[in-house]
Order: C-alpha cells, then structure tokens, then sequence
C-alpha cells in the first residue's frame, strides 16, 4: 500500500516548513534560472508580437521589394501594369556619401566631411504607414522640399550645423530643414554605416550622387487598395519581375528582423538553461545534504513501516514544492529580466515594445524549472532506498567499503538516473530551440563541460589535500581547518566549484571572444594596408585622384584603385540560377553582386585551378574564388551569363583562384577580363594609407574636389561595428551572469546545510580559546579558496574555449588576457565570500555553552 | 592552613526567562577550589550541575555573582576575552568527545595550543608525547571517525593537557563509554592531572567516579546541599 498523496504532501510541507532558511536559498537558485529563461522568452514574445502588429508600419508599407541595381526600363512598365490592378508602390534609393557644413571654407577644420546614409524618398508617397516625426514639427513634404534634408540629431553634433543652415552635399549646397526624430521604417534600412538623413528624390538628383553604378539600394514600397489581387499573388509577381529583390510582405513582418530575433531567443534560452541547471544543481545538492541530515527520520519512518516508495513519494513531493516555489519567484525575476531588454538593446530598436505579462513564457519558465529540478533529484532520491532502518541503532558506525563489483551495483541507479538527466536537459534544450538537434548538441556539449569542470575540480581538490597531508612547511592551524573545511561531509565543494565554474567560464569566454575579435579588428589594419577607404569614384575620376593623393601629406603607401561592377549573375551554362540546385550558401548568388575586372593577375590573387588569361585576350573570360565556385556549382570551361543594366554576357571560366589577403573593394570573387565587362558602368574603390593624425586633412581635401566620393575611416567605422558587437556581447554576459549567481546561491545553500555540524565545530573551538575572529577566519580562508579555484577553474577553460573558437572557428588570432582573468577570478572569490558569509554569518553567534548540551 | 584558591565563584545565580515563565536553575552557590584539589559535582538530572559547569568556565554569563578564575575575575568579560582565558586557563573533557571531526588526532591535541599562538615545533612534539601517553603511539594521523569512543575520549584527555592549564574541567567523561574503556579513561585523566598538578573539576553522577575525587560537592535544585572532605590528599598536591 502506498501512502496517498494528500499524506505524502502534508508530511512533506512539515519538513519543508522547518526547514525555510536551507530552503529559502534553494529556491533562489531555481529562480535565477527560471528568471533569466522566461525573462528571454517573455521579452522575446512581447517582440514578436509587436512586431507583428506593427509590421505594415515597419515595413511603412503592405510588400517591400529591396534590391542593389536601379531597376530596368522593363522593369519600370511591369510595376506600371501592376500600379494599374491597384498596387500602387514608390521608390527608396539608399546610400552612403560625404558632406560638410557650407557655413565655413571648405579647407578650415570645421568643414571636416562626415558620412551620411542618405534615404531618398517620394514624400508625396511615402510613407504609406506610419509617420516621421519632425522637429520642429512641419509636413514631411515640407521638410523634404528640393533643395532641403532632414537629419538625424547627430548629424548636427558632428557637422556642427544647426536647422536652417547649410550643407554641402554633392555637387549641392543643402538646407537643413528639420530634424528627424522618428522613422517607420527605420529597421528596414540598408545603410546603415553612416550618419542618417532623408531627401525627397528631386532633391537627391539634383546632388549628382547617383551615378550610374554608384553603390545604392534600392526600396520598393507597395501598398495594396480592396480592389488588388490577393498579397499572394502580388508577392509571386514581384519576384518575377524583380528576380534579384528580396521581397516582404506584411504577414511576416521584417523576415530579416523575425529570423534574426530566433535565433537569437534560441541561443539565450539555451545560455538561460544552463543557468537554469546550475540552478537546479543546487537543489539536488540541496536535497542530497537533507537527506542526510534526515537519515534518522527516514530510518524511524522505515522501522515504523514507511516503504522506500512512501519515503522518496514524501521527498518527491518536496522536491516539487521548491522547484515550484523557484519557478513562481523566478517569473518575478523574468518580469524585471524581460523590462531590462528594451535597455540593453535599445541602440538598434526604437520600437516601443509592448511589454505584455505572457502566460506562456511564465508557464514555460515554471514547468522547465520544476522539471529539471525533478531530474537533478533522482539520484539523491533514489539513494533512499539504501537506508535500513536498523541505522537508528547503530548511528556513527562508518559504512563499510564494499568490493568494487558490488559498488558497481550499487552505481546502477545513479548511471541510470544520469542518462535520464541528460536525456531530458536534451529535451528540453530542443523544445525551447524547437529544434531536437540542437537539443542534442547542447545536452553533449554541456555534458562534456561539467565533466571537464568535474575531473579539474576533483584534481584541485585532490591537490589541496595532498597538499594539506604533507605540507612542505607548517600551515597555520586556521588555514588548515579552513582547506579541511571542503572536505567536510555535506560540503557540496565540487558540486560548488563545477557551478560557479561553468558560469565564470561561459561569461568570460564570451566577453574573451568579443574582446580579442574587436581588438584584432581595430588592429587589423597591419602596416602597408589601407586605413582609409574611397567609394563611388567614377572611371574618369581616378587619375585626378590619384594625382590629388600623391600631393596629400602622411601618405604611407601609393593609393589602390579597384574597379566594381554591380551585376546578377543570371545562369551558369545557359540554367537560370533560379532553376539550379545549389549547396545551402549557393543561394546568395541569386541576387546582384558586385565584380572587378583586371588586364594582369592581382598579387592578392593565388590561381589553384586552371591559368591566368593572357593581356590580349579578346573572348570573355573569368576567373571564380574556388569556393564561390563550389557553392555555385561551377568549374573551368562552364559559362556563365551575367547582366546589367538589361545587357547580358556569357563568359566563360578559365581559372579559379583563392584570395591571399584582404584588399581594397572585396569584389574579388569574381574576376573578368576588361573585354567581358566593357560598356558596363563601373565604379572604383581606393584604398590608401595614410598618418592617423592626416586622414582629416585628406577628407577636407578629397571632398573640397570630389564631393560624390566618399571616404570612409576604417577606425571610425570600426568603432561602429564594435558597439554592435558589445552590444550583444553585453547581453549574453547579462544571461550568463545568472548562471554564476545560481553557482553562489548554491554556495549559501551549503553552507546552510551544514550548519550544525560548523555550529558544533566553532563551539568546541570557542571553548578551546578560539575567538571569534579566529572562528571567522577559518571561513574566510574556505570560501576564499572555493571562490579562488572556482574563479581559476572557470579562467581556465574560459581560456582553452575562447582560443579554441577564436583559432579554429572564428580564424582570428588569441592572445591571454591577464587582466580579465585576474578580475574574473578576484570577483569570483569576492562573491563567494559574500555568499558563503551570508549563510554563515550566524553560526559565529554560537554561544560556548552549547557544547555541554549533548547532541 | 587555607590554600591558595585557583576558582573562587560567590553568590552563583543563573535564571533563564523563557518569555512565558522564568526557571533558576541556581540560587546562590559558593564554590572556591584550592589548587590542585579533584572535585566532584554530583547531582540528579535537572539540579543545575553542568549549568553551574559553564558558568565556572565561563562559557556562558552569570544573572548575579562573581567568578575569580587564578586570580582573573571573569564576570564582566565579553566573549572574546572569556576564550581567551579559556585557552590559557582551562581544559576540557566532554561526554560525547567534542573531536573536531576534519582534524587528525595530533592536530586536535595541537589546536589549543595553536589557538594560544604557541610555537608549532614545541607543541607537536608534547601533543605526541601526550597521545603517547594515553597510548595512542600509532593512532596520531587517524580522523576520530575511525577511532574508537574510547580512543576518540584518549585523544579529548591530551587535548585538554596540551596547554598545561592550571585547571581543567571534565562533564560526564565517561558517559559515553562501557565500564572497561570507562575505567580506562578514569585513570588516565587521575594519573595526567597528578603528573601535571592540574586542578580537576568533574561532573558526574557515577558515584564510583565521584569516589575517587578529594571532595564532593552536590547539587540538588540550583543549591548545594552537600560538600564533603573525601580524604587527606587535599594538600598532597603532586
């Protein structure tokens, strides 16, 4: 006969009502897991749904249409028929030049140019959801008048210019009319490098900044009227007639956006479940040392007729009861969590999220926190069954060791219960990636990093005994009883050391990997290559150029000119791309891409297949970087069709090459001889390198004589890329910092749980003529040196995977980071002092006397 | 012929207010020890003799009195300064053997005289020369989990002799024990307090164990109600 449940519960409430302050630190753990999971999902969710809301106005349309070629002439008369069913669209032109402020000479360190992503729209039209918002607050088509630009706050700050004045911009002066405080569509942008500002198309042409060939995106918006054909319909149009956009439609909001916000919950969620475990680690470490401690009881409930079943029913019960607890108080803390996000990513959506509470992500959060509570309990549960009642009679007799076969045995359950573990933190982690793969991938890959944690916790540990066994020279009897400390039973220290490891380990690699990938980025422009790039320079402009940048002072090497074409690549050997089957990467061929042309062989290129062709060659040829080749499926002697500009070329491949080193323009994938692209509008990268402290003079100069090219400080613009990076960066060490706080809160727990036996101890010392200081210091000295080897420990691996990823997967350099490591492992000890103090700061009170209290 | 007095405690009273109800456990007791007497406290179960015990080490504070340990009046002392009298002036014998339980036998015989501040080389070699004498030669690396309660006892006795304390205070020390490691026990602790002169203070409601002592003092309901001379080795200190 089993105990009912409702007997198992109230004995199970009893225990746990005695029992709140070990508890009270158990249920913390669960809720800093559960807390950064629902956290993730809950602000993930509100997003999407946000997003989807508000998708018509994101997009500032019902489709948008998105491409890097100026639409045919063909082209323009099909959108026509389409406007003609009652789909109305208007064109965006985007893209990236310089100005300056015209209230001061071109030459005087005011007029220093900045870059600006100029948004080139029909204000009659756009947009056709949403508004922009001005100050001060006139009509769009106001501010938008042809000889105006609205600008983004910063653009002022940077050209020192205030509403009203002007700017030089092109072949243009300006005027500033308003500043631009909102856009609807500004995630949907393209150009995103430089300062943002807006023009009506009138305006922009009268700049002479579109060239044929210029670098530029270019938005269709579409909206639709109740007369339209379905959005299904239209959508299969455009791609006809578009084949190289990239085209959205107001069901899934910005695919861009929607498919970059899952991978990124999924990737948190999992960071989440790990603090999660951690968390969960403690319970069952929380657990293991009650069940200890109520060996007594559960041998009485035995000998009084309780089964092992009743028993691990009653602690079952209990187990669910805090793991229930550590949920409900963790979707507390993913409330505060998920208002946080909007903080920390605010720099790149200026979406007003609406912060909803979600029930489903609460729910998730609760049932993923009593689950993985349950699966870190069974070993410690199914020890239970190991009791005998005849225990009560016979208390301090040490166990027996028993012959190896037997231990085996015994060993059975707990193999058992631990693939079951795992089984089911796979399961989970590939419910909440949706995603059983990866489900698998982390429950291994965690697998691998706790015993890792475990085998050099378990070697520092072994170190330290040995060490205190036979000490080269006399420790102090207070560092000694500290160091002893850690091997007392109960005392959870690998299960501690693991937790706090695993999240020193996770938040220093993450921010290792963002460091030494930033650092090596700013750094990556090695002497002799180019710090300063120029775009949109027109054929006949590179001469002149290059005269102009031979008399620039703190020129460092010549100046390298490139040239780029914008083409689509429409079929290799005669098989429209469309029509192909390509490997996975294959597919970004499908829209328009930009390619060189070169008479002799560049050095950055090596040739791995096939030859160079000779200077004279007359036929179009070209040679493929060898895994652009693979990915489009290609080889010598096949033929391939680009077209520009409604012209078509068939050349065919003689050669494919690997690119040696980085160099001006990129566009290198793809290397024709002159003949195959003559006729086509070609524009040319430059690269120079110049003193830092002349690239202001060189913009001033470049700009006061080219005004169209734009000149792009890598250094600044790096600086942009490296905020992103932070940014992320930022947020993953938010997530992972939950996972050391679990490891800490664990920390408390142990110590909670072994309270009586360090109250005892410090009694008997206190008797002895320990004061209390003296009592303390033991402590210290033992949550010191947890802390310390956690932090080493966690420095360690942290170490060995960020050189590991940045070398074998992110093909950069690695370099120790000695100041990190030192902050990681000083905090790490700091915390655990803070925690472990925390629980035990009581047991000091102790008064003496209860050492004549027997037991 | 008075001696000189190591203990001198006077008007002994200790009152505990549990909230709903206040018990005294002592009502006035006058207790001075001369040096190098054996005392025995006995009395029932609830007559206040391991409270009256503490108070004398001070381990825990008086409601009214004076107490005078080797001239140290210990009444108003804060915590800190009572361990530190106990470390110079008092060992320590338990019932239940009170083993620091992370500590070989050898480091829990040296921890007082560490906790003293004392030089380790010294101390080591009379922390051994003490388990020697209690006849645990080999037993010196053992935990107590794998001694035995008579052994583990063995070890509390040198560990109470380490810092040669002029005084040295025993609760029921054979308690936990059978009558054979008992009687083991017993005359170990009557043969090191002779050798090394200490004053013995015990608690027990043995008879047979309070027969060996010089005096009896017996407690019943928080007063003293018998102190009696046992023999003539009251001043024959060894």
């Amino acid at each position: 006969m089993s105990l009912p449940l409702k007997t198992a519960g109230r004995i199970a409430w009893r225990e746990t009502r005695a029992s709140t302050a070990k508890f009270l630190f158990v249920v913390l753990a669960v809720a800093a897991g559960v807390g950064a999971l629902s956290g993730v999902r809950g602000f993930s969710q509100s997003f999407r749904a946000t997003l989807k809301e508000e998708s018509r106005t994101i997009m500032a349309a019902d489709l948008t249409a998105r491409q890097f070629m100026p639409p045919s002439d063909e082209q323009v008369s099909r959108l026509n028929e389409l406007a003609a069913q009652g789909v109305e669209h208007t064109l965006i032109t985007e893209t990236i030049s310089m100005a300056s402020s015209a209230m001061v000479p071109i030459d005087s360190e005011d007029a220093t140019p900045a870059l600006l992503s100029i948004k080139a729209v029909d204000p009659e039209k756009y947009p056709y959801y949403g508004e922009v918002k001005l100050d001060p607050p006139i009509s769009l088509k106001e501010a938008l008048a042809p000889d105006a630009i609205a600008v983004a706050q910063d653009v002022l700050l940077r050209i020192h210019v205030k509403v009203g004045d002007k700017l030089r911009l092109g072949t243009q002066q300006v005027r500033v009319s308003a500043v631009v405080l909102s856009e609807p569509d500004r995630m949907s942008g393209s150009m995103n490098v430089g300062l943002r500002a807006m023009m009506s198309r009138e305006g922009f042409e009268r700049t002479g900044l579109m060239q044929f060939g210029s670098r530029a995106a270019y938005r269709y918006l579409f909206r639709m009227n109740a007369k339209s054909p379905d959005v299904e319909y239209v959508r299969a149009t455009l791609k006809s007639v578009l084949p190289a956009a990239l085209v959205a439609d107001f069901r899934e909001s910005n695919p861009i956006i929607t498919r970059g916000l899952d991978t990124s919950t999924t990737f948190l969620s999992l960071v989440s479940l790990i603090a999660m475990i951690v968390g969960a680690l403690g319970v069952a470490m929380a657990m293991h040392a009650h069940l200890q401690q109520k060996m007594d009881n559960i041998a009485v409930m035995k000998s009084l007729g309780a089964t092992s079943r009743d028993v691990i029913g009653i602690y079952t019960v209990q187990t669910l009861l805090l793991g229930l607890a550590g949920g409900v108080l963790g979707v507390a803390v993913g409330r505060a969590v998920q208002s946080a996000f909007p903080f920390l990513i605010s720099k790149y959506f200026q979406l007003n999220v609406q912060m909803g509470w979600n029930a489903g992500a609460a729910f998730q959060g609760v049932v993923v926190g009593v689950l993985t509570t349950l699966l870190f309990t069974v070993p410690p549960l199914l020890s239970i069954r190991k009791v005998r009642p005849a225990l009560i009679l016979r208390r301090d007799m040490p166990e027996a060791k028993l012959p190896w076969n037997k231990r085996l045995r015994d060993a059975g359950p707990v193999i058992v219960s631990g693939v079951l573990i795992l089984a089911g933190i796979g399961a989970v982690a590939g419910w909440l990636a949706e995603s059983p793969k990866v489900g698998g991938y982390f429950a291994g890959g965690l697998t691998v990093s706790l015993i890792l944690l475990a085998i050099v916790a378990n070697v520092l540990l072994r170190g330290v005994r040995s060490f205190l066994k036979n000490p080269p020279l006399r420790i102090p009897m207070l560092i000694r009883q500290g160091l002893a400390n850690l091997y007392r039973q109960g005392n959870q220290a690998q299960a501690i050391l693991v937790a706090m490891g695993i999240g020193v380990m996770f938040t220093l690699t993450v921010y290792l990997v963002q460091h030494q990938l930033v650092g090596e980025i700013i750094q990556s422009a090695p002497p002799g290559m180019p710090n300063v790039f120029m775009i949109g320079i027109t054929p006949d402009q590179v001469e002149p150029l290059r005269a102009l940048l031979k008399e620039q002072k703190g020129i460092e090497a010549p100046p390298e000119f490139a040239p780029s074409v914008s083409v689509r690549i429409a079929a290799v050997n005669g098989v429209p791309l469309e029509n192909r089957d390509m490997p996975g990467t294959g597919r970004r061929f499908r829209g328009s891409r930009s390619v060189m042309f070169a008479k002799e062989k560049p050095e950055s290129l090596a040739i791995t297949q096939g030859e160079w062709w000779k200077a004279d060659e007359t036929k179009p040829v070209l040679s493929i970087d060898e895994e652009a080749a693979r990915n489009l499926v290609a080889k010598i002697g096949d033929t391939i069709d680009i077209e520009a500009a409604g012209r078509m070329v068939t050349a065919q491949v003689v050669a494919t090459h690997r690119v040696q080193q980085m160099r001006v323009g990129a566009a290198n994938e793809f290397v024709f001889n002159s003949p195959a692209l003559e006729g086509f509008p070609a524009t040319f990268y430059g690269g120079v390198r110049v003193k830092s402290e002349q690239v202001g003079a060189l913009e001033r100069s470049t700009y006061a004589k080219f005004p169209t090219i734009t000149v792009i400080n890598v250094v600044e613009a790096l600086g942009i890329m490296q905020q992103v990076v932070d940014q992320v960066a930022l947020v993953i060490r938010f997530l992972s910092g939950f996972a050391i706080l679990a490891g800490a809160v664990i920390l408390a727990a142990s110590v909670a749980g072994t309270r009586f036996r360090r109250v005892k101890e410090v009694v008997i010392l206190k008797t002895l003529g320990a004061t209390r200081a003296a009592a303390g210091r033991i402590f210290s000295v033992e949550f010191l040196t947890l802390g310390i080897v956690a932090g080493v420990m966690g420095a360690l691996l942290a170490t060995v995977f960020s050189r590991l990823l940045l070398l074998r997967l992110l093909d950069a350099k690695f370099s120790f980071d000695p100041l990190a490591t030192a902050v990681a492992v000083i905090a790490t000890a700091v915390l655990a002092q803070a925690s472990g103090w925390l629980a035990g700061f009581k047991i000091l009170r102790q008064k003496p006397l209860e050492v004549l209290r027997d037991e | 012929m008075e001696e000189v007095a190591i203990l001198e405690a006077t008007g002994i009273t200790k009152t505990i207010d549990t909230g709903t109800h206040r018990v005294e456990i002592l009502r006035g007791v006058d207790v001075v020890v001369p040096t190098g007497q054996f005392v025995a406290i006995m009395g029932a179960s609830g007559s206040g003799k391991s409270t009256l015990l503490g108070l004398l080490a001070g381990l825990d504070t008086l409601t009214s009195g004076r107490i005078v340990i080797d001239g140290t009046d210990i009444t108003g002392l804060d915590e800190d300064e009572l361990a530190l009298v106990r470390g110079r002036k008092i060992g320590f014998v338990f019932q239940s053997y009170q083993l620091i339980p992370t500590l070989t036998a050898e480091e829990n015989v040296l921890l007082p005289h560490e906790l003293a501040g004392g030089d380790p080389r010294q101390g080591l070699i009379r922390a051994r020369e003490l388990l020697t004498s209690v006849g645990l030669a080999d037993r010196m690396d053992h935990y107590p989990v794998q001694l035995s309660g008579g052994e583990q006892q063995r070890v509390a006795l040198a560990r109470a002799f380490m810092t040669k304390p002029p005084m040295l205070m025993a609760d029921e020390p054979t308690g936990n024990l059978d009558s054979v490691n008992g009687a083991h026990v017993l005359e170990l602790l009557i043969t090191l307090n002779r050798r090394e002169g200490t004053t013995l203070i015990l608690v027990t409601h043995d008879p047979r164990l309070a027969s060996r002592a010089d005096r009896i003092i017996t407690l019943s309901d928080g007063l003293v109600t018998a102190d009696e001379l046992r023999n003539a080795k009251v001043s024959t200190p060894a």
